[in-house]
């Protein structure tokens, strides 16, 4: 918990996270079950877990991406009620404005160049200048170490360089939270840890996280907190030392076993 | 007086025919090719109607060879009551068949463009028209853009059919100089260089086309 308190700047707008009784289903088959996630602003929390638990659907229902079948999700000032009634427009738009979101494929727009792919969004949904959003590009490329690629087509990236420009183009919109779907997955274990240094320091600057990982050292030494996932329900959530060391649930003992012992 | 002597004497004769189909195949292209990008685009959006209006349009133009379509044009549109030339009949009937063929090639172009990239543009807020137009459009014509190219190297061979409306193309200044001369099978021979060269020309400016949009790939 020592990390937390290291955090000295304070974020730039008021964001946390409330979701309650998040519900997913396709048909009669349930994906999750009564997910509750409360964060406060500025907290990393990591989901982890068996794959098939349903911790990626959870990650893509608060964006919209999934369409829950119940629940209420509060990130930052939106609300949207899911079940009934799709929300509208208005409703998804402000939710999405507020989230940014890194895959674990990275999906940068292949036909763009690395600049482009960070100042599109911009001049389009925030209606920047394209000198403005040159200038947001160009600060954000400084701060994941890739100042030089600019002008380049992502394919000529590693998959590293890739998600660090992904977490550029992400960061443009100044969403209040970020989410990260197991962004370390595709990458060798080499690459993986210049995306880690990334992300340990936006955590640093205060920036709310919610990771999907695999990567445990993470989990254990960034995140406040951890929250264990399997078959749809969370199974334990908690400090990140206390889940990741004494974790309470027989389920969670076992998985942490098998990634952490081998 | 060698067959190259021959064929150089009857270039003249030729010429405007080749004018005539290249600028059919050029209009067609023209309208066609939007024509196709609208038809799958109302193929896979929302609205029923569209989408029902669109299914018959390309699937007309898809069943019927283009000659039948030539020839249920130029008949059909006078009973109609709408009179137009011989020229302005190929034009939109050949367009006809290229955007519902070009429809087809755009809808598989579009299926192509990884969902990724939809998601990615939705998280980016660019949803709707601006996250089409940017993200999905430019990588489905890059996707499209070989077949696109051989539709339209088809469809200028094609526009020879327009022969048989009675549009001065190619085909019918090589049909009447064979009936002044009788010497068929060289005029076909010179002829069918003609569309040889024309095709081959184009051919390797798509090959070049397809290199440089894959470049970044």
């Amino acid at each position: 918990m020592e990390l937390a308190t290291e955090r000295t700047v304070s974020p730039p707008t008021l964001g946390g996270v409330k979701v309650l009784g998040l519900h997913k289903s396709y048909g009669k088959h349930a994906v999750l079950h009564d997910v509750n996630l409360e964060m406060t602003e500025g907290e990393v929390v990591s989901i982890i877990g068996p794959s098939g638990a349903g911790k990626s659907t959870f990650l893509r229902c608060l964006n919209y991406l999934e369409v829950p079948t119940a629940g209420t999700i509060t990130i930052g000032d939106s609300t949207v009620d899911a079940g009934a009634r799709r929300p509208d427009r208005a409703c998804l738009d402000r939710l999405r404005r507020v989230t940014g979101m890194v895959f674990q494929n990275f999906n940068l727009f292949p036909h763009l160049t690395v600049r482009e792919n960070i100042t599109l969004p911009q001049m389009k949904v925030l209606g920047r200048s394209r000198d403005e959003a040159n200038a947001v590009a160009d600060s954000l490329l400084n701060r994941v170490g890739l100042a030089a690629k600019s002008e380049q087509h992502p394919a000529r990236l590693s998959g590293g360089q890739q998600q660090r420009i992904a977490i550029a183009r992400a960061l443009a919109l100044s969403p209040k939270v970020m989410l990260f779907d197991e962004p370390t997955s595709a990458l060798d274990p080499e690459l993986g840890l210049e995306v880690l240094a990334v992300m340990r320091d936006l955590a640093d600057e205060g920036m709310t996280m919610i990771v999907v990982t695999h990567e445990m050292h993470f989990a254990r030494d960034v995140s406040d907190r951890v929250m264990v996932m399997a078959d749809g329900r969370v199974l334990e959530l908690g400090p990140s030392e206390q889940v990741m060391t004494a974790p309470t649930h027989e389920r969670t003992k076992k998985f942490l076993r098998a990634v952490l012992d081998r | 007086m060698t067959f190259v002597d021959q064929w150089i004497s009857w270039l003249p004769a030729l010429t405007p025919g080749l004018g005539v189909s290249l600028t059919l195949t050029g209009l067609c292209l023209l309208f066609g090719m939007p024509l196709g990008l609208v038809l799958a685009l109302m193929l896979e959006g929302p609205v029923k109607m569209l989408r029902a209006a669109a299914l018959i349009v390309v699937e007309v133009g898809r069943g019927a060879p283009a000659l039948v379509l030539l020839y249920l044009l130029y008949f059909g549109l006078p009973e109609g009551g709408v009179t137009l030339s011989a020229f302005a009949t190929g034009v939109i009937s050949l367009s006809w068949t290229t955007g519902a063929y070009a429809s087809e090639l755009f809808r598989s172009g579009l299926a192509a463009v990884p969902a990724g990239q939809r998601e990615a543009a939705l998280t980016s807020g660019l949803r709707g028209w601006s996250g089409f137009r940017y993200i999905i459009l430019p990588q489905a014509v890059r996707i499209s853009t070989p077949p696109l190219a051989s539709l339209a190297v088809t469809i200028f061979q094609t526009s020879s059919l327009a022969f048989v409306i009675a549009v001065p193309e190619l085909m019918s200044k090589a049909y009447a100089l064979g009936s002044i001369t009788f010497e068929y099978l060289s005029v076909f021979a010179l002829t069918s260089v003609l569309y040889g060269s024309i095709t081959l020309l184009a051919l390797a400016f798509v090959r070049l086309a397809e290199q440089r949009l894959s470049r970044h790939l």
